[in-house]
């Protein structure tokens, strides 16, 4: 081509047709890109569309939860024991701050920021994406939240998060029957996990001790969950579905709180426990442990400090004496070994005993003592519960024998749960052969028996299991299940509704001994010779009980112990149990005064107990009526 | 009233007679979708469409005046326009040194990128040169393109604007192609391309390398670099045969996917149409080139017939680029959809490219035998 050369007018033709080849070339060429590049959108489009719209979808949706309200808990008069109060948390948004360490500084001064949130706000900020809102403070008070609305547009990216938390308005006084809540940890979540309830590892509390533990999962409701999208800063545009939470469920104590207050009172500053139960229905109308602590420091994580300070106090006052606490049940175990030996036909309420102040077995020379030196003489049973005579109760358990003491007493609940609706409840011991060979292995020796007969030796009872033996004395020998929860409800809206309870059981057969156990503990309040007739004086009711002492330190021989003069950690426990009215019993206590040394000071405990509550107006307020 | 009715419509034939009818309508289709596309984008913001509509008229102008041009006057001022933009490129080389997205000159009343210019006024100095030239273009006459040519795209690199450079070489190439350039020279040619890459490599910015490996493995760094890419193809791919409908994509609403009304505004159209819209609106680029093509054919002289064919294909480049770019087939570089994506200088100076592509096509039929 090139050695040719055309004429103007030829190789105008000659270029326009070079050029019509090459545009044609060109042509098909960016009609084969186009084509292509059709085929590649098609496989983007139809073959690869399921993925590609996954991801879209991936993008732009996310599935948050619905914490649902947790539910409230009440007195049985309707006052709240533990509600959900509005709270204010410290968010901040690393994204959307300029100088991270400048703005903590800056707050620091507008906020309390201790140590302790600044390491855990940096935790925090590690482990999520730039655009996640970091807390940086659980609870801002209210200065502090009027401090930020001042200066907030000096602070981008900082967010105050209103959230509802857990609160007991009663603080310590409910501590050891309401419980607390505490944030999940670690373990918690792994436990959730393991039992296929993972979806409540995002609820902000769980319960942790007492009724907030137990009934956990009334209280928790169920979490719901909503799709809702987001744009690119994870920020929600609209919801898409939405499954409701349901609130946690209400529950209702029969706990009435001016009489838990009477209670604490009525320890005059004294520690121990005390348990009142309702003898007709088996509901907790009271519980105190002494010392106890305010619930409220948990809530929110306890400060290493705080839980160090409470757990090493040697007062012990996050045990719970009422179900967790064993103490020998002395003779406050007097009348149920009576009744064992009436209904069974052993003795009659006219059967005697001489007491001369020091029992022997025969061929043995050991003696077991009275407390009252030379003895009471001879006594029947109203004297012997009365006076509280050793020597009756020896001769009566030598009668019964080993064997029939731990199946008669059995009957009462002792020795085992009493099925209360809090955790971890004692057991206690109900002294047997069995029960000694398989903890000791060894056999039963007689004289074993002689100190079981007044609740001593191996013997080891809650105040739960003697309250709840000494109401089914109360109620005409019905034992029930006592419980703190006695009814729920599903929402504000709805009605309280009964929890049932199971039937009670008959324990005592006999209506005859029945009266005749119960004269003896009148008596011992009200008679002249009575151990705790300076606690029934001058009651305008009657009260039948039982005084007892708890041994910390065994009788050396036959040296005697003055209580009153040991150090304060080897003084006996005083006890008492009782009911009142006699006549139509509406309350049953078990105290136990740590250190008290005679069973008269927990009787003096009892008969303040007992006043506040014949002193209560009965005023049973529904709960919906209360107000908050 | 009639009568100024009557003038009005003789002034609009006379200004139309140059107008190619398939070639604006199929113009004018693109710019629907453009406006269609970039009010979904807008989210009832509607100054956005409204600046892109003054753009279309703005072009549109340009075009009907260029296509009144005769290619003879058009060729005489050729080496001013060419020197002039020349001259303008060094003024943003000079003052926009150090700040690679500055390559905008202020005007007053608008921005202009000079680069734009550049795609109208290196092919026509290089049609201007051939079409003096004894074709097909020998070495003498090849080593002085490569001189036109090459100097504008040396300077836009350095700007740095990878995407004009390539676009404004490829225009010039385009002509030296069309004008008959031997097979076996482009061979030699495409062999020391070739063999120069891994040197070219060494001159790339470091932000042009990371979209190049974008490109080999964009899951790399998929909240980096690979950011852009993936989420232009969940757009096209979650389009699926028919699009989530119009306003309805949610990867360019929710602003997973950036640059949604720019460089990536194909990806939002595909998102929102699907596939059936990639095929009308790829279908309509052809339909452009083809008869931007044939209208060079037609042109009575080299200096038009080559400047109106490079003109197209430089089109069809960037066609062929962005759609590629957007769906992961070609690496990211800076090239807009031509007409669809918003923009300024890019849509007059495409509009009026056709406007010469219209005169040159026009000439023909008018003069020609």
């Amino acid at each position: 081509m090139n050695r040719w050369r055309p004429g103007p007018l030829g190789r105008s033709a000659d270029e326009a047709t070079q050029f019509r080849r090459r545009a044609l070339l060109a042509g098909i060429v960016v009609t084969a890109l186009l084509v292509a590049l059709a085929l590649g959108y098609g496989r983007l489009q139809i073959l690869l569309h399921e993925e590609y719209a996954t991801r879209s979808d991936e993008n732009r949706i996310r599935l948050e939860p619905i914490i649902p309200a947790r539910g409230l808990v009440f007195d049985r008069n309707g006052v709240l024991l533990a509600d959900n109060a509005p709270a204010y948390r410290l968010d901040i948004v690393p994204e959307r701050v300029p100088d991270l360490p400048a703005l903590l500084d800056e707050l620091g001064r507008i906020v309390a920021l201790d140590a302790n949130d600044l390491a855990r706000f940096e935790a925090a900020r590690r482990a999520s994406r730039r655009f996640q809102p970091v807390p940086l403070k659980a609870r801002l008070d209210e200065a502090e939240i009027a401090r930020l609305a001042i200066d907030r547009h000096r602070f981008p990216g900082v967010e105050v998060v209103p959230y509802l938390t857990r609160r007991y308005p009663f603080g310590a006084l409910t501590a050891h029957v309401v419980g607390y809540v505490g944030r999940p940890d670690a373990d918690d979540l792994a436990a959730l996990e393991a039992r296929g309830e993972r979806r409540f590892s995002v609820l902000p509390h769980l319960g942790r001790t007492g009724i907030e533990r137990y009934h956990e999962a009334r209280l928790r409701g169920e979490v719901g969950h909503q799709a809702v999208e987001t744009n690119v800063e994870n920020r929600p545009l609209r919801v898409l579905r939405r499954h409701d939470a349901r609130p946690g469920q209400d529950l209702q104590l029969g706990l009435d709180i001016r009489l838990q207050q009477a209670m604490v009172e009525a320890f005059q500053g004294q520690y121990g426990a005390a348990v009142a139960i309702e003898p007709t229905t088996g509901e907790i109308l009271g519980m105190v442990s002494l010392p106890a602590f305010d619930p409220n420091l948990f809530v929110g994580g306890i400060p290493v400090a705080d839980f160090r300070r409470l757990n090493e106090d040697p007062a012990r006052p996050l045990f719970n004496r009422n179900v967790l606490g064993g103490f020998p049940p002395g003779s406050t175990l007097k009348p149920f070994l009576a009744l064992a030996g009436l209904e069974a036909g052993l003795i009659t309420p006219q059967w005697t005993v001489l007491s001369t102040g020091a029992f022997r077995l025969p061929g043995q020379a050991r003696e077991y003592r009275d407390w009252r030196p030379g003895g009471h003489g001879r006594v029947a049973l109203v004297e012997s519960l009365a006076q509280s005579v050793n020597t009756y109760y020896f001769e009566l358990a030598m009668k019964l024998g080993i064997d029939g003491i731990s199946r008669d007493l059995a009957v009462y609940g002792f020795g085992q749960p009493t099925g209360i609706d809090l955790r971890g409840e004692s057991s206690g011991v109900l002294p047997s052969r069995a029960w000694k060979q398989a903890r000791f292995r060894q056999p039963w020796f007689p004289g074993e028996t002689v100190i079981a007969g007044i609740g001593q030796g191996y013997w080891v009872t809650t105040p739960l299991q003697l309250a709840r033996a000494t109401a089914a004395l109360a109620d005409d020998g019905r034992l029930r299940r006592p419980h703190l929860v006695r009814a729920v409800r599903a929402g504000f809206d709805q009605p309280m509704q009964a929890l049932p309870q199971p039937a009670p059981q008959q324990v005592v057969r006999d209506p005859a001994a029945l009266a005749a156990v119960e004269a003896g503990l009148v008596a011992a309040l009200h008679g002249p010779t009575g151990t705790a007739r300076l606690s029934g004086e001058g009651a305008a009711y009657r009260i039948a009980g039982k005084t007892g002492t708890a041994q910390r330190v065994g009788r050396q021989g036959d040296a005697r112990i003055d209580s009153a003069r040991l150090p304060l950690h080897l003084r006996h426990q005083a006890l008492f149990v009782g009911y009142a009215p006699v006549e139509q019993p509406s309350i049953a206590v078990a105290v136990i005064v740590e250190h008290g040394g005679s069973g008269a000071v927990a009787a003096a405990v009892a008969r303040r107990i007992f006043d506040a509550w014949m002193a209560l107006p009965p005023t049973a307020v529904a709960p919906d009526e209360a107000a908050p | 009233m009639s009568g100024l009715l009557r003038w009005l419509t003789a002034l609009a034939g006379r200004l139309l007679d140059r107008v190619d009818g398939p070639l604006l309508a199929g113009l004018l289709a693109i710019m629907a979708a453009s406006l269609l596309v970039q009010a979904s984008a807008a989210d009832g913001e509607l100054r956005a469409v409204l600046a892109q509509g003054v753009r279309f008229a703005v072009g549109l102008v340009a075009l009907l005046i260029l296509s009144r041009l005769s290619p003879t006057f058009l060729r005489e001022w050729t080496p001013l326009a060419y020197l002039g933009s020349l001259g303008l490129i060094g003024l943003v080389f000079l003052f926009g040194q150090g700040r690679s997205a500055d390559l905008w000159l202020d005007l007053g009343v608008f921005y202009l990128q000079p680069g734009e210019l550049l795609k109208l006024s290196v092919p026509m100095m290089a049609a201007w040169f051939l079409h003096q030239a004894r074709l097909p273009p020998g070495w003498r006459s090849l080593a002085l393109c490569a001189v036109i040519i090459g100097l504008p795209v040396a300077l836009t690199i350095l700007q740095p604007d990878l995407g004009t450079g390539l676009l404004v070489g490829a225009s010039g190439v385009f002509v030296v192609f069309l004008a008959g350039i031997a097979w076996w020279r482009i061979a030699l040619f495409a062999g020391i391309g070739l063999a120069a890459l891994p040197v070219a490599w060494q001159f790339l910015m470091p932000y042009q390398k990371d979209r190049v490996l974008t490109f080999l493995d964009p899951e790399s760094d998929p909240l980096g670099a690979g950011w852009n890419i993936i989420q232009s193809k969940i757009a096209i791919g979650s389009g699926g045969i028919d699009g989530k409908g119009w306003g309805q994509g949610t990867q360019a609403q929710l602003d997973f996917l950036p640059e949604h009304t720019t460089d990536f505004v194909f990806s939002v159209f595909a998102e929102e149409f699907g596939w059936i819209g990639v095929l009308v609106l790829l279908g309509l680029y052809l339909f452009v080139t083809l008869r931007g093509l044939w209208l060079a054919a037609q042109a009575r002289d080299t200096y038009s017939r080559l400047l109106a064919g490079a003109l197209t294909l430089t089109f069809s480049v960037y066609v062929v680029v962005n759609a590629g770019m957007v769906a992961g087939f070609l690496p990211v570089v800076g090239v807009p959809m031509p007409l669809l994506s918003y923009g300024g200088t890019s849509a007059v100076s495409l509009l009026a490219g056709f406007g010469i592509v219209m005169a040159a096509g026009a000439h023909r039929r008018r003069w020609g035998g």
